[in-house]
């Protein structure tokens, strides 16, 4: 699915319209739609929950472990600190960032590979 | 001097509003005046999401939290940062790729339904007037300290009011979406140089970030409180451990132990619902940039944040040696801490910068509202022009009437945003919440968070979720959330205040449960099927990236014309 992808892509840079294609539509079928929508459901909440245990489980340690809250971490902070100062952000953005990469692969996978490659259809590699 | 910071000032207004009129769009339709022709790029959009986003709540009003908190002031750019997760995970792309004008026209075509449109409609816009007025109050403290005096006889606090207001009403009323965009790009960039800027003259100056946090750790945690009409410092009592005192680096300050998941839920699932942040998806090009635009904006707001935490904590540990030898810093603290703790980063730009540093942070303080309003105003004049004038009285309308019916929709709210922040004082509430601009915003956040996001959320991702489910939810989450933090303002600071007072944690589970309960007893759209495809599918993506393709390889392939 890849290879044809790739080979579209290559034509359409190309400036050409691949032979066999007659206009520039785009479909996905139902049921391409709801598989790709149910992986991509699961992972979010994969996702969410991690998100959750982290932004409950720094100020839960905050309020259970003494050390988390008056220990210290970096020069006078304590790691309480340093994780709202600091962490949490460097957390989130690469939290964000595989979500948005796992979530793209998953459509590109899983969403426009109905179109019949013209070479594939004509018996061609 | 003073002419110094005021000439800063006007400066950076003209060069916003000649922005805004250069990229304004010319021969516009709804599309170009409510959402940019849909030809927003990842990275202008998250500039301009930023700009929208961060509001005088995160550029005075987390520093001041922090100031005033500590610890427990963290917690509000922890929460505001947050919100992007939820948004990146739920809502981007979906959104985007349904496409239409706003949060109501969304939900209104996704449910086929006049009632989930209005209801929407009626939420979006306590949002939008609960979020303009503590930036209308920004801009009035701004004001106050900057100039000091009013114009035609008006008090200082109302002339700021009144000027915020009335500029970018006409920057929004001539600029549409477009206009906006670039101006609110360019004002997120300049704030965070101001920001920058601060930090980097702090931090020059010998202060230590490590170790200050330990050194305010050695004394408890003391803000100004009036008693029998005179100032005077009071220890902040430790709403986790009664009796003690609390202290900077530790929680306690302002949350007991409640109140601090309480904030951070509000915070979290606010931001989904908030309609001037989520309209900006819309002018993504496809449901890939409007996702990877999210990217780009939590690495922002993590910048941004953790500047503003690092300034509030310089300011409660540098304040004070400052006060000698400075009689206009003597005036507005007591015994080296501030009456106003929204003045934190304000001052700190005078002390370090003198007039033209006071100019430069106010104009930061001032950008910020201005792209805040901005936003708000323009989701206001979508949700009004598109939802209800071109939705419902008057469907036959031409484009120019309804963007007219859009600018005057503008005009309209930025006049009742105004009047109710002119009848708040800002010192008549320091007592009772941390910051005042941080915690109206949170309102806002309270009760898009319970009233649009979880609707928002079901409606993307629940087959299940029908159009009486959802005005169930939304009516639910709004009436709870705004009952219970009515309820917190008057119980004031007795117990379950702190949870009143950011009630997501509560109204956003019940607005989920009447969505359920009711959806299951009632029938979804017919056409699901064929919405889905709009929701879920990307043939409309890989039609645009395939037909931008196409077109750049024209052009770059097209002969050059001879000399």
């Amino acid at each position: 699915m890849r290879w044809r992808a790739a080979r579209r892509s290559r034509s359409i840079r190309d400036g050409v319209i691949p032979a066999g294609y007659d206009s520039l539509d785009e479909y996905d079928t139902a049921a391409e739609v709801d598989a790709a929508f149910r992986t991509l459901r699961r992972g979010a909440l994969g996702y969410f929950a991690v998100f959750l245990v982290a932004v409950g489980g720094v100020p839960g340690l905050t309020l259970t472990l003494n050390w988390w809250s008056e220990g210290q971490l970096i020069g006078g902070m304590s790691p309480s600190f340093v994780m709202a100062a600091f962490g949490f952000y460097i957390f989130f953005w690469l939290l964000g960032l595989a979500a948005a990469s796992l979530s793209t692969a998953v459509e590109a996978r899983m969403l426009g590979g109905q179109e019949t490659d013209p070479a594939e259809r004509e018996g061609g590699a | 001097m003073v002419d110094a910071s005021i000439v800063t000032l006007v400066v950076v207004l003209v060069v916003t509003l000649t922005l805004a009129l250069a990229v304004r769009p010319k021969g516009a339709s709804t599309l170009d005046f409510y959402l940019a022709g849909q030809r927003v790029g990842v990275v202008t959009n998250a500039c301009a999401i930023c700009g929208d986003y961060f509001s005088a709540a995160s550029f005075l009003g987390v520093a001041a939290a922090v100031y005033a908190s500590g610890l427990d002031g963290v917690w509000y750019a922890t929460g505001f940062a947050a919100g992007f997760v939820p948004v990146l995970l739920f809502v981007a792309a979906p959104l985007r790729r349904f496409g239409e004008f706003s949060i109501p026209d969304f939900l209104g075509r996704r449910f086929d339904s006049a009632t989930v449109r209005l209801t929407a409609v009626a939420v979006v816009q306590l949002v939008i007037v609960s979020y303009l007025v503590p930036q209308a109050v920004a801009s009035g403290i701004t004001w106050e300290l900057l100039v000091g005096h009013g114009i035609a006889g008006l008090p200082p606090y109302a002339t700021g009011v009144l000027m915020s207001t009335t500029v970018i009403t006409l920057l929004v009323v001539l600029g549409g979406m477009r206009g906006t965009t670039w101006t609110q790009a360019v004002q997120f960039l300049l704030l965070l140089a101001v920001l920058v800027w601060l930090a980097a003259a702090v931090l020059g100056s010998g202060f230590n970030y490590w170790t200050a946090v330990d050194d305010l750790a050695a004394q408890p945690l003391a803000n100004p409180s009036q008693a029998d009409g005179r100032w005077q410092l009071a220890n902040e009592p430790n709403r986790l451990d009664e009796g003690a005192p609390s202290y900077f680096g530790e929680p306690g300050a302002r949350y007991g132990s409640l109140g601090q998941f309480a904030l951070i839920i509000t915070l979290v699932l606010g931001t989904a619902g908030l309609p001037h942040v989520m309209n900006r998806y819309f002018t993504s090009p496809t449901g890939n940039a409007a996702r990877m635009t999210t990217v780009w904006v939590l690495g922002l707001a993590g910048l941004f944040y953790a500047l503003a935490v690092m300034l509030g904590t310089a300011a409660r540990s540098l304040i004070p040696e400052a006060v000698a030898g400075r009689p206009w810093l003597g005036a507005l603290t007591v015994d080296g801490v501030l009456r106003v703790p929204e003045n934190a980063l304000l001052v700190l730009g005078q002390v370090y910068g003198g007039q033209p540093g006071l100019g430069l942070i106010a104009t930061g303080a001032l950008i910020a509202v201005m792209s805040t309003i901005a936003g708000l105003l323009l989701a206001s004049a979508a949700s009004w022009g598109h939802d209800v004038y071109e939705g419902h009285l008057n469907p036959r309308a031409t484009q120019r009437q309804a963007i007219w019916a859009g600018r005057l929709a503008v005009m309209g709210v930025a006049l009742l945003s105004g009047v109710l922040a002119l009848g708040l004082r800002p010192e008549s509430m320091t007592a009772l919440l941390p910051s005042i601009v941080a915690s109206m915003v949170t309102w806002a956040f309270a009760l898009a968070g319970s009233a649009l996001t979880p609707v928002l959320i079901l409606a993307i991702w629940w087959r299940g979720t029908t159009a009486a489910g959802a005005t169930a939810g939304m009516t639910t989450g709004a009436i709870v959330a705004v009952g219970m933090f009515s309820t917190g303002l008057i119980t004031a600071d007795q117990g379950l205040a702190e949870i009143f007072l950011t009630p997501t944690l509560i109204s956003g589970p019940m607005a989920v449960l009447a969505t359920i309960a009711v959806s299951s007893r009632t029938r979804p759209p017919a056409e699901l099927e064929r919405l889905w495809l709009r929701l879920h599918g990307t043939a409309a993506d890989r039609q645009t990236e395939r037909l931008a393709r196409l077109t750049i390889t024209g052009v770059s392939d097209r002969p050059k014309e001879a000399p």
